[in-house]
């Protein structure tokens, strides 16, 4: 790759690959927790209820399989990140904004590890005995997702894309 | 006779157990419950898998303190890896447990451990808010 294209040019892409990633889980895990907080009840009519009104389980699958890919991009890029961003960040004293990104890696795991049951619960949607389980974990992970992706945009805009 | 249990069953299940599940949701719940204390204890003790030196590429089984002139070492891994293996371990033998023992196990567990770790692994991180009180 050293040939095609600058090594900056290369994280550069892996970093938008992980971006990418972390908008679709974002944009199903934020969907899904909406519809099982406050599920509608009848044909959905404005913006809102039709946010609401998305089949949930449909989801289920897609989230897992883009929290994994999302994490281990964000495994790779972390590999670059303690060299080349967390190294400047210290010499620069930007202490919370490192804490916050290894708070961050945290939470990736914390949320990994919770992805067999919420997988499960939601291919049994059907039995009531999961609904609280179910709803429980989605919110979980939804609050999860939310916090990663704020902490890392703001990781980005501190020392990101280019630098 | 069996009719009338299974009838039973469903009509009065027990709203925060997991009953009657299949394998994989005995080893899905188990994994799930148990990774979070897992990670939290892992990281605690610090018993990552290997060691990961970023600066020179370098993987070592179990940990290995940063050497000098080699750049810094990386634990998470490690500690990850640690953590799935042992959540694993744990979601196999609730595979062969009898149901009655897992039906006791509630499922709120699930969403609740996390939050719960929550604290933890804020005061771990305790270094980088103490310089950062510093400043």
């Amino acid at each position: 790759m050293s040939g095609l294209i600058s090594t900056n040019t290369f994280w550069t892409l892996w970093l938008f690959v992980h971006l990418i990633l972390a908008v679709g889980l974002l944009g199903a895990l934020t969907h899904q927790a909406v519809a099982v907080a406050l599920p509608i009840r009848k044909p959905a009519g404005g913006i809102v209820s039709r946010f609401r009104a998305v089949s949930a389980p449909g989801y289920a699958t897609a989230v897992c399989v883009l929290w994994v890919l999302t994490y281990i991009v964000g495994s790779y890029i972390y590999t670059k990140y303690r060299i080349a961003i967390r190294i400047p960040l210290e010499a620069q004293h930007f202490y919370k904004t490192g804490g916050f990104f290894d708070f961050k890696e945290h939470v990736a795991t914390l949320g990994l590890v919770l992805l067999p049951a919420y997988w499960y619960f939601w291919k049994n949607a059907q039995n009531p005995q999961y609904d609280n389980a179910r709803k429980g974990v989605t919110l979980v992970l939804a609050v999860m997702c939310w916090f990663l992706f704020i902490v890392g945009h703001v990781l980005n805009n501190t020392r990101g894309f280019a630098s | 006779m069996s009719t009338t249990a299974t009838a039973t069953s469903r009509t009065a299940p027990p709203q925060s157990s997991l009953a009657a599940p299949s394998a994989f949701g005995k080893f899905a719940t188990a994994f799930s419950i148990s990774g979070p204390v897992v990670y939290c204890v892992v990281q605690y003790f610090n018993y990552p898998l290997f060691t990961f030196h970023p600066a020179t590429d370098r993987i070592v089984w179990g940990y290995e303190a940063a050497r000098s002139g080699e750049g810094p070492n990386m634990l998470w891994y490690g500690w990850s890896a640690t953590t799935i293996l042992i959540a694993a371990a744990l979601g196999v033998i609730a595979m062969m447990l009898p149901g009655r023992i897992i039906r006791k196990i509630p499922l709120s567990l699930v969403w609740i451990l996390p939050i719960l770790a929550i604290p933890y692994v804020i005061y771990s991180l305790n270094q980088w808010w103490t310089l950062a009180a510093r400043q």
